[in-house]
């Protein structure tokens, strides 16, 4: 993927028409003669569904802007056009339905925005425990292998249900916590998204914006590491809470 | 260009539905024998031909060797797959059988598509008839679960019958649309399907916007191989065992009875639907007779496990689409299982909601096929269906593990990018693996297809080929290849694990056409012969009538020797035409009966002019 972490995109810059040969303009039909017009490789989703790069998107506005390009360029509109428009509905519908799975939670959003800027790389850094929840990492974990342990059909000795419990309690109050962080983190990430919204609006006149992103790119980065450490754990104490 | 319809291509039964313009509304089209509902049986004749419905299934019971039902459970399997199937259904699997099953019926080996084609073909015919035009296009349903190779395969059924398959068509998302159109629904819809031999639940959000309605389907979930058919062979199973123990006889040599008995139990199931008690009464080759009642809670406590399997996916499709049970404002049936009171009860306790079943439940899939053809013939007017891919879609990678690209649930058409490289010096092609499923090891999900990536010899992590998976808004997977370094689009030739490559539907359409030619043949020998037995049987009867009549015997004054004489002649030719092939001859054969009864014919209806005016009755003469 290329970058373009400074300007927002546009489609495309304007192209000529496949169909009438005169400039097509940089929407999904042509301006001129209203045929669909080929996808490039290379789109991005916000542009795609004609938004800026803001990362606070109210759902119910995207939705509709969803199902209004839906009407456009869903395939059933095509059956009984030409193979290579068939070819482009396809490409457009496709690119329409990837954008709105990608854009519609806030998570994944921020994903997509980093990823597509080269600042964030699927399956990297997201075993590293952030330095401040260590303890409780470490913690839980001792918990957890008590639990185990427990188990009669580890064929270690069953301990006493008091014990376990105990133990169970423990990893209770851990799972709220973590849940608790979890929710810290995603109040951090709005509060980025507010700020990556405010210099975007900015970009261009402002000097340094560009630089401004990047600080908040790498931070939106960091915190969503962070939120996938956190998630984990609270997914694996709820897997062993539900076996034991 | 010829007519489009919408076909439900069941476990069971199959039905082909088409949109009554003037009427507004869809409606299933009836075969000959005026049913709409076309039994899923094939039989194979010694001589080839090919019987279908109906008729085929009279031969369940007196030629199970040619005869095979069921056979959607086979679409786009392998025998591996089939392994527990096979315990429990008469189908004779081709010993050469691999990853294509290939099924025995009589002499002759099929695939499960060809077979699938032969009862597309035959409902085909019925809309054909029923038109007085030609059938080429239609929309083909398919259970939401489905995975690629089930819909290709499907697909190629289509394509072998000779339709342009213009879309398959989620079954729950059909029931939607056609309960749509009836009902003019809104909100959070749960569609429980239970057919004959596949279970599916879909949540669907109906959405009205400036433009029309959207049905957007939000999540999938089902069971490719759960439906009535598990219900009977439970029954099967529990009555074979009482046989065994009662009478001491072992069914496994007569499969005949076996399907007698199945048929007996399948009216004692429908029958459990409305009354609280049904019996069996089955002969025994040993000359005893099984008898079994059955009162409806018996039934339901042996039918309970079966029925219990449906509420996993339920739930799993709930928290996939991110609601509860009581977010859903409505619940339809569809299916003939559901029919069985105690899956009625079942989804009404779940969703403590009663469910719609207005529409009959065997034809609203076929309904709603019918009106998204109409969609499709005639563009989007007010209705627009958006589907979803049921399994997530993942390649294999480091150590056999899968990478999700396009996850379950995404709106179809939906599409992942992917980028490859090399991972040693000069290496010139990356095998690229596809799957579907949930599973994280590719052991453990559905293997899709394999193909290679060529680049050009270089040094490892040199090369740039980005690969695009584009699932189709039939939920049918399409991989194009383009080399970054290059630019060049590259062609990839994707060798499917399970189904027929386009080679082999190729041979297999010229052998259908060089096949057509003979069935069409046999065809019109059967058709001439029967239009030659019905004019015989007139014959005869006016020749006796008027023979009675006139106290004699022929050469009476009411029949001129010479007439008569030329009468016989031509009823002796026709007979020895009837014997061959010949249908044309048959046909000359014919015409010159009917010349040379002409006379005959017209006696008669001076008699029954003269003896209208005499004053006698016209059935007394």
């Amino acid at each position: 993927m290329n970058s373009e972490g400074t300007s927002a995109a546009k489609i495309a810059d304007s192209t000529i028409c496949w169909s009438c040969g005169v400039p097509s303009g940089s929407g999904h039909f042509c301006e001129a003669c209203g045929k669909i017009q080929p996808l490039a490789r290379e789109t991005n989703h916000f542009a795609f569904l004609g938004l800026p790069r803001k990362l606070t998107i109210d759902p119910e506005a995207l939705e509709r802007r969803f199902h209004q390009l839906s009407w456009k360029l869903h395939p059933d509109n095509f059956t009984r056009a030409s193979e290579c428009e068939r070819e482009m509905a396809l490409a457009r519908s496709s690119q329409l339905n990837d954008a709105f799975r990608a854009l519609r939670d806030p998570v994944s959003r921020v994903e997509y925005l980093l990823s597509s800027a080269g600042m964030r790389r699927e399956g990297q850094h997201k075993q590293q425990a952030p330095p401040e929840l260590l303890e409780e990492v470490f913690e839980l974990n001792e918990s957890l292998d008590e639990l185990r342990e427990g188990r009669p059909s580890d064929g270690g000795a069953a301990r006493n249900s008091e014990e376990t419990a105990a133990v169970r309690r423990k990893l209770e109050a851990a799972r709220l916590n973590f849940e608790d962080r979890l929710g810290q983190v995603d109040g951090e990430l709005e509060r980025l998204f507010s700020k990556w919204d405010k210099t975007l609006a900015a970009g261009g006149v402002t000097p340094g914006a560009g630089d401004e992103q990047k600080k908040l790119m790498a931070r939106m980065n960091e915190t969503l590491n962070r939120r996938s450490y956190i998630r984990n754990l609270v997914a694996s104490v709820q897997k062993e809470l539900e076996e034991a | 260009m010829g007519r489009t319809v919408g076909i439900d291509l069941g476990t069971t039964y199959s039905l082909i539905a088409y949109l009554d313009q003037a009427a507004g509304r869809p409606g299933c089209i009836p075969g000959p024998l005026g049913d709409t509902l076309c039994p899923s049986v094939v039989s194979v004749d010694a001589d080839g031909s090919i019987v279908v419905g109906e008729a085929a299934r009279s031969r369940l019971l007196t030629q199970p060797a040619r005869t095979i039902y069921s056979v959607k459970r086979l679409m786009g399997r392998g025998v591996a797959d089939v392994q527990s199937e096979l315990k429990i259904f008469p189908f004779r699997i081709d010993a050469g059988s691999q990853n294509v099953i290939r099924v025995r019926l009589g002499e002759k080996v099929f695939t499960p598509p060809e077979i699938s084609s032969f009862i597309l073909k035959e409902l085909k015919s019925w809309a054909e008839r029923f038109f007085r035009e030609s059938v080429d296009r239609a929309v083909i349903t398919v259970p939401a679960y489905f995975n690629d190779a089930q819909r290709q395969a499907t697909k190629d059924a289509g394509r072998l019958a000779g339709l342009e398959v213009l879309r398959l068509v989620n079954e729950p998302t059909a029931a939607a649309l056609a309960y749509g159109l009836h009902e003019q629904r809104r909100g959070r819809v749960a569609v429980y399907d239970f057919g004959g031999g596949t279970f599916d639940i879909s949540i669907l959000k109906l959405i009205s916007t400036g433009e029309g309605d959207i049905y957007q389907v939000l999540a999938t979930n089902g069971d490719t191989h759960l439906g009535g058919d598990d219900l009977d062979n439970q029954l099967l199973a529990m009555a074979r065992n009482e046989i065994r123990i009662r009478h001491g006889l072992d069914l496994e040599q007569h499969p005949e009875t076996v399907q007698e008995l199945r048929k007996a139990l399948i009216a004692a199931k429908h029958e459990l639907s409305f009354a609280e008690r049904a019996a069996v009464l089955m002969p025994l080759p040993d000359g005893s007779t099984y008898v079994r009642e059955f009162s409806r809670a018996e039934f339901e406590g042996m039918v309970q496990p079966i029925l219990d399997r449906t509420m996993g996916p339920v739930q799993m499709a709930l928290a996939d689409a991110g609601l509860k049970a009581a977010d859903i404002d409505e619940v339809v049936l569809v299916g003939g299982s559901t029919r069985v009171p105690l899956v009625r009860r079942m989804v009404e306790q779940f969703f403590r909601r009663r469910p719609h079943a207005e529409l009959n439940p065997d034809e609203v899939v076929a309904l709603g096929a019918a009106i998204q053809a109409d969609i499709l013939e005639s563009g989007v007017k007010n209705m627009l269906l958006l589907d979803v891919t049921p399994l997530s879609l993942g390649i294999e990678t480091m150590g056999g593990v899968v990478a999700k690209i396009i996850p379950r649930n995404s709106t179809i058409p939906a599409s992942a990018q992917e980028m490859f490289t090399t991972g040693v010096d000069n290496q010139t092609g990356i095998d690229i693996h596809v799957l579907q499923g949930e599973r994280e090891l590719a052991a453990d999900c559905r293997s899709l297809a394999r193909f290679q990536l060529r680049v050009p010899p270089g040094p490892a992590g040199l090369a740039r080929v980005e690969v695009k998976f584009l699932i189709d808004a039939s939920g049918i997977l399409q991989v194009s290849a383009r080399d970054l370094k290059s630019s060049q689009e590259q062609s990839v030739e994707v060798q499917p694990s399970y189904g027929l490559t386009d080679a082999e539907i190729e041979h297999m359409l010229e052998e259908s056409i060089e096949n057509a030619e003979r069935d069409f043949n046999v065809r019109q020998v059967i058709e001439a012969r029967v239009e030659a037995e019905a004019i015989l049987r007139a014959t005869e009867k006016s020749l006796s009538e008027l023979a009675a009549a006139s106290g004699g015997p022929a050469g009476s004054p009411e029949l001129p020797a010479e007439e008569r004489h030329a009468v016989d002649a031509a009823i002796t030719a026709l007979r020895s035409a009837m014997a061959g092939d010949d249908y044309t001859l048959i046909r000359a054969r014919v015409d010159e009966l009917n010349k040379a009864t002409m006379p005959l014919a017209e006696r008669m209806m001076n008699r029954v002019l003269s003896s209208a005016l005499s004053g006698k009755r016209v059935s007394d003469i």
